[in-house]
């Protein structure tokens, strides 16, 4: 409503010519987040999953949000050509790799906020902070695989010939490849992909088609993230869900956690109120809001976790700079090479 | 030769419009080139590169070839066939155009898994730009002279061979018009080709920007579709030949309408054969969809607002398309010499053009040079218009080389100025033309979705914003009303351009 | 001295390298109607577009009444020049109704004034009920005198017609252009009337430019045009004609021919030259008619209903071509004799 009445005056002013002075920012102020104060958030994350989130911290910081929302990698790029005179005061990205693209553009976090969190999910260059991590699973159906593998190289057994189900466009897919090339180099990838291919996985459009496939019993195991079984049984009732998530063996790749995270623009106007963003992301209200919400992990340390996760401790994901996961144009050629992105 | 003197307003107004299809070309030198020519030519230079090209040309050429042949057929049937119901017909073969790639290729996904790759984007590709051959092809026999045929048939030529010896070579210029709308519109679509996991250069590009962080990348290889863009455009205007025959005043004698047996059974199984695939899978899984459950309640008022905002920046989109237009394709047609002809061909370079380029090239140059704009209304239609540009300037085009010079000539010697003669009888007579292109500019406004993306105010929703960011968490049951709204706000302008294509003569 | 309602000084124009108009010169007086007759190509369009101001001339000037409207240094475009075209097939405005196309050109397109105006135009061309019709719901002919009352509506210092009947049968255009003449004169206007039709330019207008090969080859009347042509260009172009060598002798009014001594029309200076004789100067008679110097034996005749030709070959081959009245047509194959009425034309020999 707000943006339709936005709209009719922009196309009011039009119609004077020369209006177009200088749309003045009722608060450049820096040093002080007020009530009047609107902070400019890039939001990779989708507006139907962070909406209300934001809602929350305007209720309860007094400093409304504009919402930017796109997908993660384009909002990256969209940062990267806006440079210094971008608008935005913070970047909320879906992954580390859009996050790792545009640390350039980043300023340093205090260090309270990185503190908060495991280094392993925060930028090394202390540029952005980790808010909730996704773990890579595999989701199996009971009836037909009583034993799922619990490493990847598992996986590669002949038993599961065309029973694996997965998805070649998703962005955690194409992550965990990466997270493969890094830690064992592109030769031994390419030799684990290429032997996942002759295993005949079963390509799905979503994650969650693979999900219920799964759960249908089309196919036997499936490569996701931890949260799309607990997204289903949310919506129908454990007694209806037969599939369950398989987490992986400690330090193995196939458990990588992927991250969405956040950082402040060291060109942000609005630097105060951005910081208090940080710091609602590491808060209680958005923990609460992420384990009924999303079924992510929370990062911030001693956060309570959703109901029926294991412990995140407990995981042992494998050791991985999630900066290095920008490389996935080089994934996707990867992929595109052993046949398992395109036909 | 021309009397050229006294018209330099509208030539000046023609270049000034055509330069803002340079921004994205200013954009794409100076990303391509700013590590210097060595990292360009490489990129260039790579066989990977090469094989992109070949993949993309297969794909343009046989989507083209495809939308040649429906969009022959479907025109035929709509004009003169003779069949009855071909007002519905007409509106039901232009639907497509009311129906996004991306959309189309989700509901074939959701209803066969295994249509993916090139045989996927193919399909969804071709029943989707059909009506682009379709319109003008329909346009052209509808005013088709029957006398020809009858001389044809007198000279002993069968049917048959009448199809292809006299009707075939007077829709020349429309097919191949049509085609060229066809193949760029194959060469910058990203939508089908990535639900479809085709691997093209827009897949490519995209990636590069969404995945490779790599803008640089993704510049040099749109220069590639810039190139391939300029060599169509030029192949098109020696394929459309130098005759400039569209110039009659008589009207076209009345054609016997009556279908035989057999024709109405062609017609009628041909359209069924097009129909089910190009309108009735998207709509079936559209309908499919509403009927999902959904934990997201989608409150009418949302739908009711989207829509509505999608339809405001639908018209001012095409009503500022129009205005930039019309200079550029007045001086194409009514004038002569390169300078006249430069302006029409300087907007078709941004044509192969994915969106996310264009959106991105807009960003870079508005933040630069138009800041209290950035992210507001009007350079969000600035960002529309780029794109949309080329299409209203070919069907302006075309509308103003039916309009007699004469009339034109007649006006000023009864005294009335240039500007006056363009209200008063060069735009009258043209308007069926103007509303045309208007009514695909508006349609493609409200179907388009990086531009959108990027440049909106923050907080505006679109239709098309909305079913991008329901599917991206694949709640197909929140996408179902936005999805169907938007077909319902885009039968509008269709049905309006398919019983424009149709007409004989907008007045009589 | 009152200026003319159009002149053209030394216009020139070439397209392309090709000179389509060499050297013209006009005048036409105000309450005149002039016609532009040549044959198709020789740049009758490109000199009515000159004059119209749809094209700028390369050389020369054109004033209209006694103002420069194009030369070197004056270019006034067509629609402030007040002179109105009248094109092939009319080029109504399809968009337009007849009364609105006939206000086409008028200001205050809304007032009582134009309405009496357009009415008395519709009057003028006797279309006085069709108003409100589209231009579609009109013959070919109405459509014409429709766009003869578009033009002459403004009041136009000169009315352009461009070929106006050219596609309209060859009855309807005889009467519409007894039709027009009576407008224009009516109306008091001053026109030009492009035409490669000879018998419209002769019955029409009250001067003929003949324009052959981008050039004015003659500017007279139209009975001089016809009777003494100032060139074999032009009596070969007017009419039909049938030449033969002669000698002029020294009172240069008398020329010896084969068929005798015949009267010059104009003196012509002693010595040989081609005699041009009209067709309908021959008369038949008997063979063996007291008088007859020359006969020969009719090859063909053809009938026109009110008048016929007969071609007769002399016996050393010569062929002439003779027009008679349709019932003095001889039989094919008679021998004929052959006399010559009236005064005939000299030229020199090329």
């Amino acid at each position: 409503m707000k943006s339709l009445r936005k709209t009719i005056a922009a196309l009011a002013a039009l119609t004077l010519v020369g209006t177009a002075c200088s749309s003045s920012d009722s608060s450049t102020d820096t040093t002080t987040a007020s009530a009047d104060t609107t902070l400019t958030v890039y939001s990779g994350r989708s507006e139907e999953l962070v909406k209300d989130l934001f809602a929350a911290f305007t209720s309860e910081t007094g400093i409304s949000v504009d919402a930017r929302y796109g997908d993660s990698g384009e909002m990256a790029a969209l940062l990267m050509t806006e440079g210094s005179a971008s608008p935005a005061d913070v970047f909320f990205s879906q992954d580390a790799g859009a996050l790792g693209a545009v640390e350039d553009l980043l300023g340093k976090l205090p260090t309270q906020s990185l503190s908060n969190v495991d280094a392993k999910y925060s930028a090394t260059s202390g540029k952005w902070v980790g808010v909730t991590g996704r773990v890579r699973v595999v989701v199996y159906n009971p009836t037909l695989a009583p034993t799922p593998p619990n490493t990847i190289d598992g996986l590669l057994d002949p038993q599961w010939s065309g029973k694996i189900g997965f998805a070649p466009t998703n962005a955690s897919w194409q992550s965990f490849v990466t997270a493969l090339r890094v830690l064992r180099g592109e030769a031994g990838a390419e030799k684990w992909l290429t032997a996942f291919a002759k295993n005949k996985p079963v390509a799905f459009e979503k994650n969650s088609a693979v999900r219920d496939a799964v759960n249908s019993g089309e196919v036997s195991l499936g490569l996701v993230n931890h949260y799309y079984l607990l997204e289903k049984i949310a919506a129908e009732g454990a007694d209806a869900v037969t599939a369950k998530n398989q987490f992986m063996a400690p330090g193995d790749v196939g458990g990588l956690v992927n991250v969405s995270g956040a950082g402040i623009l060291s060109s942000a106007k609005h630097a105060n109120a951005a910081q208090k963003f940080i710091d609602f992301l590491q808060s209680e209200t958005a923990a609460e809001y992420f384990r009924t919400k999303t079924w992510e992990y929370i990062l911030t340390n001693g956060a309570q976790q959703a109901e029926g996760l294991p412990s995140f401790s407990d995981l042992k994901a494998p050791s991985i700079d999630l900066s290095d996961l920008k490389s996935l144009d080089i994934t996707q050629e990867l992929l595109q090479k052993v046949g398992l992105l395109t036909k | 030769m021309k009397q050229t003197r006294g018209l330099t307003v509208p030539l000046g107004l023609a270049f000034v419009a055509s330069l803002i299809s340079l921004v994205p070309l200013w954009y794409l030198v100076t990303q391509s080139f700013s590590k210097g020519l060595q990292p360009f030519v490489d990129e260039l230079m790579q066989q990977r590169t090469l094989s992109l090209i070949v993949r993309s040309f297969v794909l343009a050429g046989s989507v083209t070839a495809a939308s040649v042949i429906i969009g022959t057929f479907a025109a035929w049937v709509i004009t003169l066939s003779g069949i009855r119901g071909r007002t519905f017909l007409t509106i039901a073969f232009s639907l497509p155009l009311a129906i996004p790639s991306y959309l189309s290729a989700f509901a074939w996904i959701s209803w066969k898994p295994s249509i993916t790759g090139f045989f996927g984007a193919f399909t969804v590709l071709s029943f989707a730009c059909y009506p682009y051959v379709m319109l003008p092809v329909a346009a052209t026999m509808s005013r088709l002279d029957p006398v020809h045929e009858d001389v044809a048939r007198t000279m002993g030529r069968s049917n048959f061979r009448i199809v292809f010896e006299v009707v075939l070579p007077q829709l020349r210029r429309s097919i191949t018009s049509g085609a060229l709308l066809v193949a760029l519109y194959a060469l910058s679509d990203f939508g089908a080709v990535a639900a479809m996991r085709h691997e093209v250069f827009t897949w490519v590009i995209y990636g590069a920007y969404r995945a490779g962080f790599n803008p640089t990348r993704a510049a040099t290889l749109s220069i590639v579709l810039v190139m391939a863009a300029l060599a169509l455009t030029f192949a098109e205007s020696l394929a459309r030949g130098r005759d400039k025959s569209a110039n009659r005043t008589t009207a076209a004698r009345h054609r016997q309408r009556n279908a035989s047996r057999s024709t109405t059974v062609l017609s009628l199984t041909g359209s069924a054969v097009i129909l089910v695939p190009a309108i009735g899978v998207p709509i079936i899984n559209i309908i499919a969809w509403l009927g999902r459950s959904s934990e997201r309640v989608v409150d009418l008022s949302q739908v009711w607002m989207a829509t509505g905002q999608s339809f405001l920046n639908g018209s001012v989109t095409a009503s500022a398309t129009l205005l930039l237009a019309l200079p550029v394709a007045w001086s194409a047609v009514r004038l002569s010499g390169w300078r006249a002809q430069l302006p029409e061909r300087l907007t078709y370079i941004t044509h192969a053009l994915p969106g996310i380029v264009v959106a991105i090239s807009v960003v870079y140059v508005g933040i630069r040079v138009a800041r209290p704009w950035y992210q507001e209304f009007p350079l969000l239609i600035f960002g529309q218009v780029i794109i949309f540009l080329p299409v209203m300037v070919s069907s302006l085009r075309s509308a103003f080389e039916k309009t007699p010079v004469a009339l034109e000539e007649v006006a000023h010697s009864l005294g009335v100025g240039h500007l006056a003669t363009l209200l008063r009888v060069a735009l009258p007579i043209a308007l069926p033309g103007i509303l045309a292109g208007s009514a695909l500019s508006m349609l493609a406004a409200v179907k388009e979705l990086p531009v959108t993306l990027l440049l909106r105010p923050t907080g505006m929703d679109t239709l098309s914003t909305k079913i991008w960011d329901f599917s991206t968490i694949s709640d197909y049951a929140a996408v179902g009303p936005f999805a169907l709204a938007m077909l319902l706000l885009a039968a509008l302008p269709t049905a309006l351009l398919g019983t424009l294509s149709v007409m004989k003569d907008g007045h009589s | 001295m009152k200026s003319h309602a159009l002149e053209l000084r030394n216009v020139s124009h070439s397209f392309g390298g090709t000179e389509v108009l060499r050297d013209i010169n006009l005048c036409v007086s105000h309450g005149d109607i002039t016609a532009l007759l040549g044959p198709s190509g020789g740049g009758k369009t490109t000199l009515l577009r000159i004059i119209a101001g749809l094209e700028r001339p390369q050389h020369g000037s054109v004033s209209i009444n006694g103002t420069v409207v194009a030369d070197g240094k004056t270019w006034v475009p067509a629609h402030e020049r007040g002179v109105a075209l009248v094109p092939q097939e009319g080029a109504l405005f399809p968009h337009l109704s007849v009364a609105e196309n006939v206000a086409f050109g008028l200001k205050k397109r809304r007032s009582a004034e134009v309405v009496s105006r357009v009415s008395e135009m519709l009057n003028l061309v006797g279309l006085p009920e069709s108003g409100n019709l589209r231009p579609s719901e009109l013959s070919g002919g109405m459509q014409q005198r429709v766009a003869l009352a578009r033009a002459l509506a403004t009041r136009p210092t000169v009315v352009l017609l461009d070929e106006p009947f050219s596609a309209l049968d060859a009855g309807l255009r005889e009467s519409l252009r007894d039709q027009v003449v009576e407008i224009l004169q009516a109306a008091n206007a001053t026109a030009v009337w492009v035409t490669h039709d000879q018998d419209e330019a002769l019955s029409t207008a009250n001067s003929v430019a003949v324009l052959l090969d981008g050039k004015i080859a003659q500017f007279s009347e139209p009975t001089a045009v016809y009777r003494t042509p100032q060139s074999t260009q032009v009596a070969h172009f007017i009419g039909e004609t049938v030449s033969f060598p002669g000698t002029v002798i020294n009172s240069k009014q008398i020329v010896e021919t084969r068929f005798g001594r015949l009267g010059l029309l104009t003196p012509h200076s002693p010595g040989a030259v081609i005699v041009m004789i009209r067709p309908e100067q021959f008369e038949l008679v008997s063979a063996h008619h007291t008088g007859t110097q020359v006969v020969g034996t009719v090859m063909t005749t053809r009938y026109f209903g009110h008048d016929g030709t007969v071609e007769v070959q002399l016996p050393d081959g010569v062929i002439v071509t003779v027009r008679l009245h349709a019932r003095l047509l001889p039989e094919v194959g008679s021998t004929v004799g052959i006399m010559v009425n009236g005064q005939v034309l000299a030229f020199d020999e090329k």
